[in-house]
């Protein structure tokens, strides 16, 4: 079947001038390869400052890749024009990884819930005012937040208006950049089988972007493991989880707490 | 909370001071142009309530002046001669607000006129012409800065928003904006546009020439913010909603400039009323015989005015309590004005 979502040796290198006026570089993503079917879930593990935040900005044409291509339903998203792009972003929607910097301090939760939707156009006024309150409660939140500032929410609840925000446009890809890390679990939970439902009814893809291999092999299909700017493994979730080949896979499986120490897999130093 | 209170604060005091100066026409007593060749360069009469015998009236009232003997121009208080101040008469005919036709005043007198700050060569009242040319010297301020952060907003705006070369010849520009000694290049362009023309124009002239200086600061400043906000995550959020830079621009990238635009109008607003009054003293400015804060300061432009007249002086005094007020907004708008400052606690609370 062909991949809605395909990724091929993905470079982003970073510049920087230093006060000499010479160029550091900085790698970081270095040659990434891989592919999403529709409706399947995608994780991306890997330590932090590996490039997984740079690799959702790419693929949500908010970054322009160095080198490489992705191709999204036939097209390579990298060199279209900037119109093209525009008309593009919609449908490839990425969940920020810190909400409070990507909700504006200076509006209300019901403008910032709506922007999406009145960007879109074609929703009269009430319309997109039940839409609103639709995606407040599907999330756990009440509609007398409304007025609030974001500033006025806590972190799980900005969060959650990040995701419900996302939702709006109903994308064909969601990347959700540390989406679930900030939440209580029961709250997890809820959203997680929101997500799970939402790919059933609407064929929805997601590249699940986390640190937390627990929370990966519950809801991915096939997880990807990242470290310094590449892939260095993927797989089926549960291979992955069973027989993890490489050194990295294995730290960051030593980090999920359990209760029963007994399943831990053994770490070889 | 306590910072809400200091920004308040100064919005009354410069809204009293406006009103006082935009309404003009009714708290001066006399016309700004109206002479009194009889009169030239009287002293300011002081109010009294107690008179020379000592008794307590209700009403204030002045001395009229009469030349002292063996002089010709040095006045004294005829302490015989007492003229009592009304409240509400009617007077010379105004426009408030530039259209509402009425003549009363706030205060005048039967007989002899009340100077309160003395009266200029021609014997035109002092206090009267101060409250009038106070209308010109801070409108020109007003539309001056108004120009200014316009021009800075726009050039700021498109430097830093769209980068590249045309933020680098932009900022060239501004670079240059900034190193030029622009007091002489006001003069040599002033000099170079008609010497005489119409106040109305004169006044436009002024106000175009003043505004199109001053841009390059605001607009550095400006395009600092736009630099930042334009790479903010809740710019990207919306262009990931598939938003255009107009929408980005309108929407988001330029609310974030405002703090930055109101702390610079309330700096630039004195700053520039100062300008005109430096026009308009070098006699660059709005002509006579129209009144405006540089005109009045222009008779001491005069030896003999400057050592015999101390009272000529006194308008040069009328602006600090605006320069006051004006500087006093600018720094708690800056305190004010800072929407990620969440509030916190005052460290006095923990103790
Ligand atoms: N705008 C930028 N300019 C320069 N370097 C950057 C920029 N953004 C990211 N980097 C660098 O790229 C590397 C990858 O960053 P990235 O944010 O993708 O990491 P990450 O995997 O998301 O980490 P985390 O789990 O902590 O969020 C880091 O070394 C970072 O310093
Ligand atoms: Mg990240």
């Amino acid at each position: 079947m062909q991949p809605l979502l395909r990724v091929e040796k993905l470079v982003k290198c970073y510049e920087r001038q230093n006060v000499f006026g010479s160029r550091e570089k900085l790698l970081a993503l270095d040659g990434v390869s891989f592919a999403v079917a529709q409706e399947t879930t995608l994780a991306v593990v890997g330590e932090s400052g590996s490039g997984k935040s740079t690799l959702g900005f790419c693929i949500s044409c908010l970054e322009i890749p160095t080198s490489g291509s992705i191709w999204f339903e036939g097209r390579d998203i990298v060199v279209l024009a900037e119109s093209e792009r525009r008309k593009l972003r919609p449908q490839i929607q990425l969940i920020f990884q810190d909400p409070s910097n990507s909700l504006n301090p200076r509006w209300s939760v019901e403008e910032i819930l709506l922007e999406p939707l009145n960007l879109k156009g074609k929703l009269k006024r009430e319309e997109t005012k039940q839409r609103a309150v639709a995606l407040m409660t599907q999330v756990g939140l009440s509609s007398d937040m409304f007025q609030r500032s974001p500033a006025q929410l806590s972190g799980g609840q900005r969060q959650r208006l990040a995701i419900a925000r996302a939702l709006a446009l109903e994308p064909r890809v969601l990347i959700l950049d540390e989406a679930l890390s900030a939440l209580d679990c029961s709250v997890q939970a809820q959203i997680a089988n929101l997500l799970i439902e939402l790919q059933r009814t609407l064929g929805m893809t997601y590249l699940f972007i986390t640190h937390d291999l627990a929370m990966a092999a519950h809801l991915a299909d096939e997880i990807a493991v990242m470290n310094r700017g590449r892939v260095v493994e993927q797989g089926p979730a549960q291979n992955i989880l069973r027989h993890p080949k490489e050194e990295i896979t294995r730290h960051l499986l030593a980090a999920i707490p359990s209760l029963d120490n007994a399943e831990r897999p053994p770490l070889e130093s | 909370m306590t910072m809400r209170r200091p920004l308040a604060k100064w919005l009354v005091i410069l809204g009293v001071l406006h009103a006082i100066v935009v309404c003009a026409g009714f708290f001066a007593p006399y016309d700004p142009i109206e002479q009194d060749r009889k009169n030239p360069y009287l002293p300011p009469m002081p109010l009294h309530l107690l008179d020379a015998q000592g008794h307590l009236h209700l009403r204030p009232f002045a001395y009229a002046l009469k030349l002292r003997e063996g002089t010709f121009d040095q006045y004294e208080q005829d302490t015989s001669q007492s003229v009592p101040m009304k409240f509400f008469r009617s007077g010379a005919g105004y426009r408030l607000l530039g259209f509402l036709p009425s003549r009363i005043h706030l205060f005048g007198s039967e007989d002899a006129r009340i100077c309160l700050l003395g009266t200029d060569a021609y014997g035109r009242d002092q206090f009267s012409r101060l409250l009038y040319g106070g209308q010109i010297s801070l409108l020109a301020g007003l539309l001056g800065a108004g120009c200014t952060l316009s021009i800075g907003l726009c050039v700021g705006a498109a430097a830093g928003y769209f980068g590249g070369w045309r933020d680098d010849a932009l900022m060239r520009v501004a670079e240059l904006f900034l190193a030029l000694p622009w007091l002489y290049l006001l003069f040599a362009l002033r000099a170079f546009l008609p010497l005489s023309v119409s106040p109305l124009k004169a006044f436009f002239l002024i106000v175009a020439v003043i505004g199109a200086v001053g841009w390059a600061r605001p607009a550095r400043l400006v395009r600092g913010v736009v630099l930042s906000a334009k790479e903010r995550d809740f710019v990207r959020a919306a262009r990931g909603f598939g938003a255009t830079d107009s929408y980005l621009l309108r929407r988001h990238i330029l609310p974030e400039t405002s703090s930055v635009l109101l702390t610079q109008a309330a700096i630039l607003i004195p700053q520039y009323v100062l300008a005109e009054m430096t026009l308009s003293f070098l006699g660059l400015g709005v002509p006579e015989p129209a009144p405006s804060w540089g005109n009045l300061l222009s008779n001491l432009q005069q030896y003999s005015v400057l050592v015999s007249y101390w009272w000529m002086y006194l308008p040069a005094l009328a602006m600090v309590p605006f320069f006051l007020g004006y500087l006093g907004l600018a720094s708690s708008l800056q305190e004010r004005l800072e929407p990620y400052k969440i509030e916190r606690r005052s460290p006095g609370s923990l103790a």
